[in-house]
């Protein structure tokens, strides 16, 4: 889609909008309505408009896929370790209060820690679930040529 | 009265049956996948429906404010959401297979091309 001049020019104006948008819903998620789960699939959407518009290689070049499968496993690892700090410090698992000395700021520093997690995983899940899907044809094209039918392994 | 005053659960039953009617009909198996998720929809409104107390704001502490809408539908759904995103990317990941086994999403030419 790279030749619709239109399509170029909007998404251009529209994706910092977009990942704006999502941290803004991220870090009201707070006070009001919005979190992680919500803020992690705008961002990703961010991500798969452009690879839409521009391809998916140029997508690759600004995220690589093995960037994406890292911080997929960095915001669990971010939402356990919050977890796991809270019992180090003598509360239960993702016990906010004991973050800090002040509860009210320990329970303020644990639920943005808790939804930057979640945000994380959910954006690079969705960057991964897009990359796998639309990388598909890519990866099959050279197994079709030599093998027929069934490609993509483990053939008996 | 009380019948169009609840009218999300009209829309409800609506998509309900409209997502089992495609998911029943259609022969495409990504049709099926959009029927599968019309029906999932219908559940999360449902939900949703309950949830909610009339009056009621978001529950979040707030002064002047004291009836609440209930949020554990809401987190429920929250959650179903993104099992949701889950099978349906499994749904299409294994048609993306059977398309590459059989060449064909529809049913009626896989049956034929069954061995």
């Amino acid at each position: 889609m790279e030749h619709h001049i239109v399509l170029r020019v909007v998404a251009k104006m529209l994706i910092p909008i977009i990942l704006l948008f999502a941290l803004y819903v991220q870090f009201h998620g707070e006070y009001g309505p919005g979190g992680g789960f919500q803020a992690g699939v705008i961002f990703g959407s961010g991500f798969i408009l452009y690879a839409l518009i521009f391809g998916l290689q140029t997508t690759k070049r600004v995220l690589p896929a093995k960037v994406v499968h890292i911080m997929t496993g960095l915001g669990v690892l971010i939402f356990a370790g919050v977890g796991v700090f809270g019992m180090l410090r003598g509360g239960n698992f993702l016990e906010y209060g004991v973050l800090s000395a002040d509860p009210v700021a320990g329970q303020h520093l644990g639920i943005i820690l808790i939804e930057l997690g979640v945000g994380i995983t959910v954006t690079f899940v969705m960057v991964s679930l897009f990359y796998s899907f639309a990388g598909y044809r890519q990866q099959k094209l050279q197994p079709s040529v030599t093998g027929q039918g069934d490609a993509g392994g483990n053939a008996p | 009265m009380t019948a169009i005053g609840l009218y999300n659960y009209w829309i409800v039953f609506f998509l309900m049956m409209a997502g089992l009617y495609v998911v029943i009909v259609s022969t495409n198996l990504i049709k099926k996948i959009i029927g599968l998720n019309i029906f999932q929809t219908s559940v999360f409104i449902l939900y949703l429906s309950i949830g909610k107390v009339a009056g009621g704001t978001a529950p979040i502490l707030a002064d002047g404010f004291s009836v609440y809408s209930n949020p554990l539908p809401h987190v429920l759904i929250l959650t179903a959401i993104v099992v949701g995103v889950a099978t349906t990317a499994l749904g299409l990941a294994l048609i993306v297979r059977i398309h590459a086994a059989y060449g064909s999403v529809d049913e009626e030419i896989i049956y034929r091309n069954e061995p």
